[in-house]
């Protein structure tokens, strides 16, 4: 079986960040592999650990940032890495990332597309499953459990709204998965070195045999015009002392003050 | 005049909050707006679909789709959002709406927006206010498409009082099955318990509660209270709590009158579901966790002493 797994990298949502003028603050941020694709290199690791997959990641984006995540993805066992590093890529949108990976799907062919269930940074949740409409193949989303039925067929559990969803896929197909899926493996020194020796296959948009034009990115459907700071809430009240009365005078202040009891 | 449809959110068979919130939205921006109901067994609901605030149903009711496929059910959408002329086609917050929009703005040549928590109309130009990178910030994003296909975040528009709708009824073709996606089975986690997102008062309880009797514990004061019953993650990947009540980035977003925070320490993926609550008390025993700073009412305490009192108190006040 051939897995593609897409990752990205993402701001570290830890920090602190800041809005100036209607754009983030870039200085001292730190830029790490989004959360849910490490559980996507994980679920696709495990996949090639006990079923003997062929695994390939994929990030759209260029920079140091950009390879440190790739190598990560090699240090937790990924065998082959592809980077898209084209300058004309900075401002795209779902649909267009959607596309370029429709492109390097369509380079090499494979049998499972392993994604996050979205990305930290701008909580979307779109590629992945335009990336199968796309394609034309079939996709389920928020994923927690692959199990491989045949060359042809997995099965696959979804966190739906009225409960788990045991969902036959045929291949190929898209999946994408949420954080409770795994506990993404932390890479040991000795995988984090081999990964310093592994080839990037970098390529921009005309190696990969396409333009930023075929790909839409000349007609983005959407446009972010501006960031704003988020409404933060003030702390309130804070009681320490006897537990007694300190809970009394909560709940009081519940009924009388906010009126909410 | 814009033209709205609004996907029907249908849970357990019935009808929730959030359709009449998306359509109180769409008469208050001035548009058109009909509502798309798939599932099986909807005749009963047609009546409430018009008063939710609907000028047109259109009806996709089919035994086969009575377990959600996102392919049939972003079909059934496709097919209302064309024979309406829909500019703007607004999900509830549900996991089907998240699976099913990228699909159907795929579809449409549309733009997609997830978790959108306004909208605004300025002549043709729509643009929509959402939040990313859990919450930390906000984006105001223009809409190039002539469509737009929209999660609406939970608890982002309120219902009109008093709001009405005529009933005229559309039937929509019962779309194929997905047969390279079967669903084989649906393991239901309905409990019988209130929905957390129907709930005024939501407590949830975190990895303070340590193990099953912490966790009944506080079940006790939410069941006084008639309170919706939620978790942090670290509840549910401890077995203790059903994924259902995940609070939170990947769990459910909630905006009730009163949350309570039992032993959570307030990570940003905890506070991105709930920091829209109206009045938060959070009791945790170190005064320096993070959700004391979004509470507004905070109790510096062991869980396992505080909440028999509250019940106590709690008990006092309502007799
Ligand atoms: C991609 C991603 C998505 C995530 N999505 C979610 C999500 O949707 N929802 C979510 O909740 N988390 C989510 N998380 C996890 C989140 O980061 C935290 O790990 C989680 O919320 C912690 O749960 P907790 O507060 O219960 O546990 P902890 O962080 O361990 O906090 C326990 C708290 O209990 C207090 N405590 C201990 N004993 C007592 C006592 N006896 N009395 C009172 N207080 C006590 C402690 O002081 C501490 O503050 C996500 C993480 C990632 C990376």
């Amino acid at each position: 079986m051939k897995i593609l797994t897409t990752i990205k990298k993402v701001v570290d949502v830890e920090l602190t960040i800041n809005v100036e003028a209607g754009a983030i603050v870039e200085d001292g941020l730190q830029y790490v592999m989004n959360a849910w694709d490490e559980n996507a290199v994980e679920a696709t690791v495990q996949l090639k650990e006990n079923n003997n997959a062929e695994t390939t990641m994929v990030s759209i984006g260029g920079g140091e940032d950009n390879t440190k995540i790739i190598r990560r993805g090699f240090a937790m066992g990924i065998d082959n890495g592809i980077q898209i590093d084209d300058p004309t890529l900075t401002e795209a949108d779902s649909s267009v990332f959607a596309r370029v990976l429709q492109k390097v799907y369509e380079k090499e062919g494979y049998d499972l597309i392993i994604t996050g269930k979205q990305a930290q940074d701008t909580d979307n949740g779109q590629t992945g499953i335009m990336l199968a409409e796309y394609l034309a193949i079939p996709c389920v989303s928020n994923v927690i459990a692959i199990e491989v039925l045949d060359d042809q067929h997995i099965s696959v559990s979804r966190l739906g709204d009225n409960g788990t969803e045991i969902v036959a896929l045929e291949l190929p197909a898209v999946v994408t998965v949420t954080d409770s899926i795994n506990e993404p493996r932390l890479p040991g020194m000795r995988g984090l070195m081999m990964a310093k020796k592994k080839k990037i296959d970098v390529m921009d948009l005309s190696a990969l045999g396409t333009s930023f034009e075929e790909v839409g990115g000349t007609a983005l459907k959407s446009e972010i015009v501006e960031f704003m700071k988020s409404e933060t809430r003030e702390a309130g009240q804070k009681f320490e002392g006897d537990a007694a009365d300190i809970t009394a005078k909560v709940v009081d202040l519940l009924v009388n003050e906010a009126k909410v009891l | 005049m814009a033209k709205v449809l609004v996907i029907a959110d249908i849970k357990q068979g019935a009808l929730k909050g959030s359709t009449a919130e998306l359509l109180s939205k769409a008469k208050a921006i001035g548009a058109e707006a009909a509502v798309v109901a798939i599932g099986s067994n909807l005749e009963a609901l047609i009546p409430e679909l018009a008063n939710a605030g609907s000028d047109t149903q259109y009806i996709a009711d089919d035994p086969g789709l009575e377990l959600f496929s996102a392919g049939p059910y972003a079909s059934c959408v496709v097919d209302a959002a064309n024979q309406f002329g829909a500019d703007l086609i607004w999900f509830s917050f549900s996991e089907s709406g998240k699976a099913a929009s990228p699909r159907v703005a795929a579809q449409l040549g549309a733009a997609c927006a997830t978790e959108i928590t306004d909208v605004i109309l300025n002549g043709d130009q729509v643009e929509i206010i959402r939040p990313a990178i859990a919450n930390k910030v906000k984006q105001r994003v223009k809409i190039n498409a002539e469509r737009l296909v929209a999660v609406v975040r939970a608890g982002a528009f309120e219902a009109t009082e008093g709001i009405s709708g005529t009933e005229n009824v559309v039937r929509l073709a019962t779309p194929a099955a997905d047969v390279k996606a079967v669903i084989k089975e649906l393991i239901s986690d309905a409990t019988g318990e209130i929905d957390l997102a129907d709930a005024d008062i939501v407590i949830s309880v975190g990895r303070g509660a340590k193990d099953q009797t912490g966790v009944d514990l506080i079940r006790a004061l939410a069941d006084d209270l008639g309170a919706g019953f939620g978790s942090s993650r670290a509840m549910v990947d401890g077995g203790f709590m059903a994924h259902n009540k995940q609070v939170g980035q990947t769990g459910k977003i909630v905006a009730p009158t009163l949350y309570m925070a039992m032993g959570i320490s307030g990570a940003i993926q905890h506070l991105a579901g709930m920091n829209g609550s109206k009045v938060i008390l959070a009791v945790n025993k170190d005064p320096e966790a993070p959700i004391f700073n979004v509470a507004d009412y905070g109790i510096v305490g062991d869980l396992f002493e505080v909440v028999p009192l509250l019940r106590e108190e709690i008990k006092k006040i309502r007799s």
